[in-house]
């Protein structure tokens, strides 16, 4: 599938809680060809001493607009550089990147779990199966209630409200998301309705533990990787991610991969 | 998206490298563009002066740990290791599909001892190749790579190896992590190189004070970008001025102002490495830039620019 290297400028970027902040780009070409779980590579301007483009994950798209959504935490420099970005600006963005989500054939029933940002790169999934009348259950994990930040464009596609966690017990389950998976996988089960999907993005632990759940409950899953990259095309190897077939890059050969072909730092 | 070549001009573009024939003087520089199948969408490389391959070895290597890249002000550093699936690969996959474009190859060629610079060449050369880099000179191995390229007469022995197994034309790749870069580069010509590149990447470190660790796996690594222009500059001088073999320079190139430094300081052509990945059409920006500059200044061959500092 070809690449393009779109100019894309920035038609609103506004923070929506806590270091989290929703950017809208005009780009027709990419948001023409994006499928979920796909990424963008993002230089951002103003920072030329920083010589190195931002990957971020593709949040909503709308084709026919020509634009798309970023839902980002501010970690570093670039995030940061960002937030200062307002229209009038312009990113450069080389997309749309990636191998996506894959779901197997037939499935009925997917789970989806995101843990913080995570929720992001899964939203045009969660959408894509509701509308394909899959049914599905989210269960979205974050550090606080103000961090939830993505219930209300879920609950929206899903008709039904996402199993919330927070860290600190403002909102939902007090804790990790992680019991939640568990509770829905067992009652799934129980039910004599099993998923037969799940797909995970989070920090690298949290992917871990639901893809053990996941193996234990007999479940296809998936996982985004997130690594430091160069290129973002596929050239430098900067960015691979150790498998059961050797190191691959999360650029191009991901950033999802089948569970079971990861193997775990 | 269609891939991008350079625009016309009247300015004669065509250099000699050793005896290697470039349409124009600008390569990419090895590792930063694969063998240039995922920079397809954005350039035509049959419109390059050549591809040069991401370094190979007999069998595949593996490469370092992850974090392999931090960036750095003006640079980044990488720890790649070389990692690639060998020679046959290259030979099956990406040198054919070079050859299908029209594109000039000059593959770089790694290896773990001497023998295995020889044999990496010996299976190349039936292959459709323009032209062999032997990297005696990559910081992020522990064998071969910079650990022979320190060494003069080392160097003068693995090319002298090397030349004896090809005829074609034969560049080798310098470190710059050397007292005296000028005596290796005689070395190399001694052993029978028909041209140097350089320079690869600087011995670098980046350290995360919050976590106070590394920020690469393997604590050190190569140092890359328009930081170290002023020192590829200065080796591009140094070495023009001890050999007679032509240069292909390179370090930090990202416009065409940055390559013409390069030519002025004795270079005949030169490699786009880190800019690639800001800019996935540095390639071609760069030569444009190249031909702005020549119709500037009333330049219309581009070989009256090698060489032509005034100092």
């Amino acid at each position: 599938m070809s690449l393009v290297n779109e100019k894309a400028p920035v038609l609103s970027n506004r923070q929506v809680g806590p270091n989290l902040h929703l950017m809208e780009v005009r780009s027709p070409e990419v948001a023409a060809a994006a499928q979920p779980g796909q990424f963008v590579h993002v230089r951002v301007p103003g920072m030329e001493a920083h010589i190195l483009r931002r990957p971020l994950g593709i949040y909503a798209c709308d084709a026919e607009a020509g634009t798309f959504d970023m839902l980002y935490q501010v970690v570093g420099f670039g995030t940061d550089r960002m937030t200062s970005l307002g229209p009038g600006a312009e990113l450069e963005v080389i997309g749309p990147i990636g191998r996506g989500w894959h779901v197997p054939e037939g499935a009925r029933r997917a789970l989806i779990v995101g843990g913080g940002v995570g929720a992001a790169p899964l939203y045009m999934l969660a959408c894509g199966l509701s509308r394909a009348g899959v049914a599905v259950t989210a269960v979205l994990g974050s550090q606080t209630s103000a961090m939830l930040v993505f219930n209300e464009r879920y609950e929206q596609a899903l008709g039904a409200s996402p199993l919330c966690s927070t860290d600190d017990g403002s909102f939902g389950h007090a804790g990790f998301c992680t019991p939640l998976v568990e509770q829905a996988l067992t009652e799934a089960q129980e039910a004599g309705e099993p998923f037969d999907y799940l797909a995970v993005c989070g920090p690298e632990p949290l992917m871990r533990i639901v893809a053990s759940m996941a193996a234990e409950a007999g479940v296809p899953c998936e996982v985004s990787m997130e690594r430091r990259m160069a290129c973002g095309v596929g050239a430098c190897l900067s960015c691979v991610v150790d498998t059961v077939g050797g190191k691959r890059r999360a650029c191009v050969d991901g950033p999802v991969f089948p569970a079971e072909e990861v193997v775990w730092p | 998206m269609t891939a991008r070549k350079p625009r016309p001009t009247k300015v004669r573009m065509e250099v000699d490298l050793g005896g290697l024939a470039m349409k124009n003087p600008v390569t990419t520089a090895s590792g930063t563009f694969g063998a240039g199948m995922e920079y397809a969408d954005f350039v035509d490389v049959a419109s390059l002066g050549a591809v040069t391959t991401k370094g190979v070895s007999l069998d595949g290597w593996e490469g370092n740990a992850s974090p392999r890249i931090a960036e750095t002000p003006s640079g980044m550093l990488n720890s790649i290791g070389l990692q690639n699936p060998g020679v046959a690969h290259l030979k099956d996959v990406e040198l054919p599909w070079l050859a299908a474009q029209g594109a000039t190859a000059i593959v770089n060629v790694s290896g773990h001892s001497l023998g295995e610079y020889v044999a990496v060449i010996e299976a190349l050369e039936e292959a459709p190749v323009a032209a062999y880099e032997v990297n005696v000179s990559c910081p992020n191995v522990d064998a071969g790579g910079m650990t022979m390229g320190c060494h003069a007469p080392t160097v003068e022995k693995v090319v002298g190896l090397c030349r004896a197994a090809t005829k074609r034309p034969l560049i080798v790749k310098l470190t710059p992590n050397v007292t005296d870069i000028a005596e290796i580069a005689k070395a190399a010509e001694a052993g029978g190189a028909d041209a140097i590149s350089l320079i690869n990447t600087l011995l670098g470190m980046a350290v995360d004070a919050r976590t106070r660790r590394p920020q690469l796996a393997r604590v050190v690594g190569g140092f890359s970008g328009p930081a170290v222009k002023p020192v590829a500059l200065r080796c591009v001088w140094q070495c023009a001025n001890a050999v007679d073999v032509p240069l292909l320079g390179m370090g930090g190139i990202a416009t065409g102002t940055d390559a013409i430094e390069f030519m002025l300081a004795g270079a005949t052509a030169v490699a786009v490495g880190t800019a690639n990945f800001a800019n996935p059409c540095a390639t071609v920006d760069v030569l444009d830039g190249m031909a702005d500059y020549c119709e500037r200044h009333g330049v219309d061959d581009i070989n009256s620019l090698i060489g032509a500092l005034e100092c």
